[in-house]
């Protein structure tokens, strides 16, 4: 409890410097700083609350003597009110402060004046516009009569505003001026979650502007990933795309976030790794060739970090198969060759590995199976120099259709007599890609009469009745 | 059957008083009368709003209820010995019960007559902290919430100047002001025939001369349909039959000439000129308005052009300029505005030199210009 209260003081002392510098937000630098700080703010506002509520209106004041000031140039500071539950929690906290009998003037002095602010949030609010108050007040409205009208037609206003200066783009009387976008990008800040503006950002994310550079704040797409992250705002795939498109930190951290729900996270069923996946919108997006790129990089180091861990390479398979499913249903004209890709594999085989191994009927699945070991063997011993085979390249390409290493596993215990050499070879690349052709060899023979292979490997859910194959490492580092 | 009916026309009588005595307790939470509200007090009245929302939440889509509802709020307004809108604190309409409870406790919150113990018990009601849930609707405090966070949304677009347009009639704050006028006009005028003249003569004699004609510009030019899929939430923020407010809207300002003239004065040409062209009644007034105008310039002979008698009268661009628009509405204006210059023109002498008749040099521009 000790320790609380040293953190809450410290973090009061920053705060209140922040607010006294931030004052009405009405500088450039002080919005920045603002909008950086909103999250960090509202937590902290919640901490003074739970603080707060424990003692009475006395204690507070002994306590935090400078709260009302702090309580004050929140209440002044519209961006800290527009955001979130930042104006719910300022009002709980006032509500804290009124004395139940006041004893002294001052006491009651406090009341009063903590009336006022409350009413300032919640009842006439002191920035609203004189014109339209005195116009609603003499028609017999209140402010809770226009003000979803009032914001609906400014929305609507800017929504046609920016689709006009991006259709009309070289007339450039129509053209929304960058600094004009960029101040309209840092306002929405705070308000991404306020259902209001959901067609202002999707407007937003979808605008291009007719600079070379960025005119959105960055700021602004930061905070619209965590809101879609976290799943408070709904946001059509066009615009999701266009967000990992203009601000590649946004991708990153989407990547990310999935990793952390699908493979850090306690074991996960195949079906709920699939809807998380699709979920995520990561697969669709990646039709896009420069997402898929940034994506698949991330994969790439996982493996690589987590010495090739079965979660990471289940989540892979997962997205591979998605994604090409996802691939299937785009639009023809959109359609990218598939070597866009997989830009270093070879084409025949990168077309082999995207078919569905479970739609080749039972009898015929030997035939494409060596022609896919044939081809990622020639790949794999590809050692020379400049070439952009090689044996980790291949074995990752393979592996992310997990489907082909089971069906070849199935194969080999299926069939009575000894199995191909083409089978044997590609069970054994996809346990220890880094094996030169000896070690491999002797894995093959102990390959075809090891039993502890079994066809759900990549799935956790399976996990117990099975063992692992050799982990020796991958060796790539 | 005849149980029945009885039943449900002593369950619908209730209700309408119940309507009507919460409205009576809203009007009183404006006043200082509620220096004698105890916490108990102000614990049922939130009560009784809560039960008005959601009488409105059931009822709002059955429109045989909704109806007799709102005739009988109307009739209690009309009791009030035909008070104006602003002055009426009670219900107005059916609509008003949806937010009924917001409005109370905003009402509560600002009335500093309350005393110390009620408002502590308001705020505990409003304010309740978190957790607090309501499984069929979204809570007092979250809609409380909701408004701040969208007053602030406003303030924030408004100080970086967005969200605003010159052309009155693009204006969202116009628009929507425009939008409330309608509404209300309508409302005023099912409730009693005199309702809209009354309401505008008054608002025209409150309001600031600058700012009104461009909300009533605005109003009159709104489209007729309003735009997108039915509201979700049982309202209507645009009326559905905005018609009818807008021809109450024209036939006041036909009604009274000096309210003509000092909305063709302070509204630009370009505007009047698309309001004209949507209600073709009003031209003939406003045509009126620009000849006499034009009868009062006389030509300058050393500057070379027309001015006024008075300081007063707009100068001879000013004329031109609302010609022209005038020409560059729809069809049937343009012709009319061109027979009736022809008119005048004639009546002068018909003369063809510059200098002689204002109208033979206003169709001279006109035609080089269009």
């Amino acid at each position: 409890m000790a320790q609380d209260s040293v953190g809450l003081s410290s973090g009061y002392q920053f705060w209140m410097r922040k607010l006294s510098v931030w004052g009405q937000a009405s500088t450039l630098e002080t919005q920045q700083d603002i909008c950086h700080h909103l999250p960090q703010f509202q937590e902290f506002l919640r901490q003074i609350y739970e603080t707060l509520k424990e003692m009475d209106s006395r204690t507070i004041i002994e306590r935090f003597p400078t709260i009302g000031q702090l309580l004050a140039k929140t209440c002044w500071n519209p961006f800290i009110l527009a955001y979130d539950e930042s104006q719910k929690i300022l009002t709980w906290c006032l509500g804290c402060l009124i004395t139940k009998e006041p004893q002294s003037s001052g006491e009651s002095k406090l009341n009063s004046w903590t009336r006022g602010l409350l009413s300032h949030i919640l009842a006439a609010f002191r920035f609203d516009i004189k014109e339209v108050d005195l116009f609603t007040q003499s028609l017999g409205y209140a402010p809770a009569d226009y003000y979803p009208g009032l914001l609906k037609n400014m929305v609507l206003s800017l929504v046609s505003e920016l689709r006009e200066s991006h259709l009309n783009g070289f007339n450039t009387q129509r053209r929304m001026a960058p600094e004009r976008v960029r101040s309209l990008s840092r306002v929405c800040i705070p308000l991404i979650t306020l259902p209001d503006f959901g067609p202002l950002v999707e407007a937003l994310l979808t605008y291009h502007g007719h600079e070379p550079q960025e005119t959105l704040w960055p700021e602004f797409f930061d905070a619209v990933n965590e809101a879609f992250l976290l799943k408070k705002i709904l946001l059509p795939k066009s615009a999701v795309v266009c967000l990992w498109l203009r601000h590649l930190p946004s991708l990153e951290k989407a990547t990310l976030h999935l990793f952390e729900k699908l493979i850090f996270s306690e074991r996960t069923s195949l079906t709920r790794t699939e809807f998380l996946m699709r979920q995520s919108l990561l697969p669709e997006a990646a039709c896009h060739p420069a997402i898929f790129r940034i994506v698949d990089e991330m994969f790439r180091y996982a493996l690589l970090e987590t010495d090739g861990a079965p979660e990471v390479l289940a989540a892979l398979q997962v997205f591979t198969c998605c994604f090409v499913e996802a691939l299937g249903k785009e639009d023809n004209q959109l359609k990218f060759a598939l070597r866009t890709y997989f830009p270093y594999a070879p084409p025949s085989l990168v077309m082999a590995l995207v078919q569905h191994p479970e739609d080749i009927p039972q009898g015929l699945r030997h035939q494409p199976l060596r022609r896919i070991s044939e081809m990622l063997r020639e790949a794999a011993e590809d050692q020379a120099p400049g070439s952009s085979g090689g044996p980790f390249e291949s074995w990752f390409l393979f592996a992310r259709f997990g489907g082909w290493a089971d069906m070849a596993a199935e194969q080999s215990l299926m069939s009575a007599a000894e199995p191909p050499e083409a089978l044997l070879w590609l069970l054994a690349f996809s346990y220890s890609p880094r094996d030169g052709s000896q070690p491999r060899a002797q894995t093959m023979v102990g390959g075809g009469t090891q039993c502890g292979w079994h066809p759900g490997w990549a799935f956790p859910e399976l996990e117990g009745s099975y063992q692992r194959g050799p982990r020796n490492g991958f060796g790539f580092h | 059957m005849k149980t029945e009916i009885r039943a449900s026309r002593a369950a619908m009588e209730s209700l309408s008083q119940q309507l009507e005595s919460f409205s009576e307790v809203l009007a009183a939470s404006r006043t200082p009368h509620v220096r004698s509200w105890s916490p108990t007090t102000v614990r049922r009245a939130l009560q009784w709003a809560r039960y008005m929302r959601h009488v409105y939440r059931r009822f709002g889509r059955h429109a045989g209820i909704r109806l007799a509802l709102e005739r009988r709020l109307r009739d209690q307004w009309r009791r009030e010995d035909g008070a104006a809108p602003a002055t009426y604190s009670g219900l107005t309409s059916f609509r008003a019960l949806g937010r009924c409870d917001l409005l109370l406790a905003q009402r509560l919150l600002g009335n500093r007559a309350l005393g110390g113990a009620a408002f502590r018990c308001l705020l505990g009601q409003l304010c309740p902290g978190p957790g607090a849930q309501d499984a069929e609707d979204e809570t007092l405090q979250d809609r409380l919430a909701l408004l701040a966070r969208r007053r602030a949304a406003v303030h924030l677009l408004r100080a970086s100047g967005l969200g605003e347009s010159p052309a009155a009639h693009e204006d969202p704050l116009t628009q929507t002001q425009a939008e409330l006028l309608l509404q209300r006009l309508r409302e005023v005028g099912q409730a009693a025939a005199e309702g809209p003249r009354r309401l505008l003569c008054g608002l025209w004699e409150r309001l600031p001369q600058n700012s009104f004609p461009r909300v009533i510009a605005a109003a009159l030019l709104l489209p007729s349909a309003p735009p997108g899929p039915p509201q979700k939430e049982l309202e209507l923020d645009s009326p559905k039959t905005p018609g009818e407010g807008r021809h109450e809207l024209v036939q006041w300002l036909l009604g009274k000439s000096d309210t003509m003239t000092a909305f063709c004065h302070s509204l630009p040409a370009g505007l009047l000129a698309s309001v004209v062209g949507r209600h073709p009644e009003l031209f003939p007034a406003y045509l009126a308005l620009l000849t006499d105008w034009g009868r009062q310039l006389n030509y300058d002979l050393q500057k070379g052009i027309w001015v006024g008698a008075e300081a007063g009268d707009g100068p001879w661009e000013e004329l031109l300029s609302r010609f022209q628009s005038l020409c560059q509405a729809p069809l049937p204006l343009k012709d009319e505005v061109l027979r009736a210059l022809e008119t005048c023109k004639a009546q002068d002498g018909g003369f063809e030199a510059p200098g002689l008749s204002i109208w033979t040099d206003l169709l001279l521009a006109l035609g080089s210009g269009v």
